[in-house]
């Protein structure tokens, strides 16, 4: 597997002086199901903006399928999918027509931007919500219509940050239905989330942030055996325990 | 041009269509000066200082130019709606120059501008506004109008990029006011006595917009008045369309 995701040394210091990032080196592999975990506050949300092209960085490279992220930004945002924590929909828009629109704005044709939003509003369990406008929609509707919106495109890689927050637990299992598929696909998968049990369950490897540094990379069954010793726990209980013994240290 | 960058203007120009309270205040505002203006003055048109076209000619490029002041608002609003509602993140995340993403809702507000400019032409020739290089004239209304609105549009939207605020898209409008009535708004020079008017008139560039719409109408002023309008406007817009790409850098995410 090759890397799709290189950085190297980021470093991220807000306006107000706050040191979100020091020095992050970090690697994720075409077509890994990826969990970046943390507590508030840890840097993981600060990342994503970086890696998405959201924010700027203060020091370090970064690479996305070999594109340095300040000079092809257009490429990358072609290749990624995100689905950050706040929805991102425009309230006054039908399901439908946010859904074609999304897939024209990445170079869709009409037609194929059509059908792409037809498949994805059945897969989402939009259906019956389409022609409504996005702002009346439930807050479930909601999550599912922005966790969609990023998927319109095809995109090679997939950014979800908290993406199943408000979701019903039927939606829940639909959603990582279709998120596993793609990943079946060879979609590559960065996730962040407090939901522990939801990575546990389909990521395969995760790295551990706190106070903008990484304190683990690896993969998940790694990541137990090395805080408890290989015992049958769940990643949340070697998750919790690894913190406790950093914060004694 | 990119059909990407095509559908974000179209985009901004349906958001106005279905919501259209700026431009129908802008437009509603100029009808109101049109009708109250003729019908308060109106009866000192006979006079000769007001040319061939009287009055209704002397007095239309108030009723242009309040139409943009009154409309400029769309662009900031609408680009506030999208930052409020988060949707200006996803536009933020799509693979279009960002340049575009603030562009758009300027552009499509210059376009409902000249569309209801359009509209104005169109009640003021049927009332009897004289366009004296006919058809000229009209283009020539219609790049004063184009500039002025681009103008005010982009000052409005990076204002509010700047702060944030949506009330903030209407400071133009408040500041540019009183530019209107320090100016040959209502009189031409040769009426006006207070010595400290004339002197503000000189000095204000909404004078010379004034003037130089006066040439291509009624013709009661000079060619040059329309030239320095021109160069006064394209100064402005290209200042204002800087200021308001400037501003998209500002944004927080």
């Amino acid at each position: 597997m090759e890397a799709i995701i290189q950085i190297k040394n980021l470093c991220k210091t807000y306006s107000n002086g706050t040191e979100a990032l020091k020095g992050i080196s970090l690697e994720i592999q075409s077509g890994q199901f990826f969990a970046l975990l943390g507590p508030n506050g840890a840097g993981k949300s600060t990342l994503v903006k970086i890696i998405t092209t959201l924010i700027s960085k203060d020091s370090g490279e970064f690479y996305i399928q070999g594109s340095n992220t300040e000079t092809n930004s257009l490429k990358i945002q072609k290749i990624i999918g995100v689905a950050s924590q706040e929805n991102e929909i425009d309230p006054a828009e039908t399901v439908e027509n946010l859904m074609v629109f999304q897939g024209r704005l990445f170079g869709m044709s009409k037609k194929e931007a059509i059908e792409r939003a037809g498949w994805l509003i059945e897969a989402f369990g939009l259906t019956n919500v389409k022609s409504q406008k996005a702002g009346i929609l439930s807050g479930g509707n909601k999550r599912r219509l922005h966790c969609a919106l990023a998927l319109v495109h095809n995109p090679k890689i997939l950014f979800l940050d908290e993406p199943t927050v408000g979701m019903d637990p039927v939606a829940r299992s639909e959603f990582w239905k279709i998120i596993k598929g793609l990943n079946i696909k060879g979609v590559t998968v960065f996730l962040t989330t407090q939901y522990l049990e939801e990575v546990d369950k389909h990521a395969s490897a995760m790295s551990l942030i706190s106070e903008g540094q990484i304190l683990y990379s690896g993969t998940i069954s790694n990541f137990k055996t090395m805080v408890n010793g290989g015992n049958n726990s769940s990643l949340e209980e070697s998750y919790l325990q690894y913190l406790e013994i950093i914060s004694k240290q | 041009m990119k059909i990407e960058n095509l559908l974000l203007i179209q985009r901004g120009v349906l958001k106005l269509i279905k919501q259209p309270s700026a431009p129908l205040m802008g437009f509603g505002m100029s009808l109101f000066f049109l009708l109250v203006y003729n019908a308060g003055i109106g009866g000192i048109g006979s006079m000769e200082v007001f040319g061939k076209g009287g009055y209704l000619s002397f007095v239309f490029p108030i009723v242009i130019i309040s139409l943009a002041m009154g409309s400029s608002a769309g662009a900031g609003q609408t680009l506030n709606a999208d930052m409020q509602s988060g949707y200006f993140r996803r536009l933020y995340l799509s693979p279009v120059p960002r340049w575009i993403l603030v562009a758009s809702p300027i552009i499509a507000d210059t376009l409902s501008s000249l569309f209801f400019t359009i509209i104005l032409i169109t009640i003021g020739a049927v009332s009897g506004v004289v366009f004296q290089f006919g058809i000229f004239s009209v283009f020539g209304v219609l790049l004063l109008s184009l500039l002025w609105a681009l103008t005010l549009c982009s000052f409005s939207a990076g204002i509010m990029l700047r702060t944030g605020q949506h009330q903030t898209a209407a400071i133009i409008t408040n500041s540019v006011f009183p530019l209107l009535f320090l100016s040959t708004t209502f009189l031409p020079r040769e009426l006006i006595t207070a010595e400290w008017l004339l002197y503000a008139s000189w000095g204000n560039p909404v004078t010379y917009i004034l003037e130089g719409n006066r040439y291509l109408l009624g013709g009661t002023s000079t060619a040059g008045f329309f030239y320095t309008g021109l160069l006064i406007l394209s100064f402005a817009t290209i200042c204002s369309l800087s200021f308001a790409l400037a501003s998209a850098k500002k944004i927080k995410i």
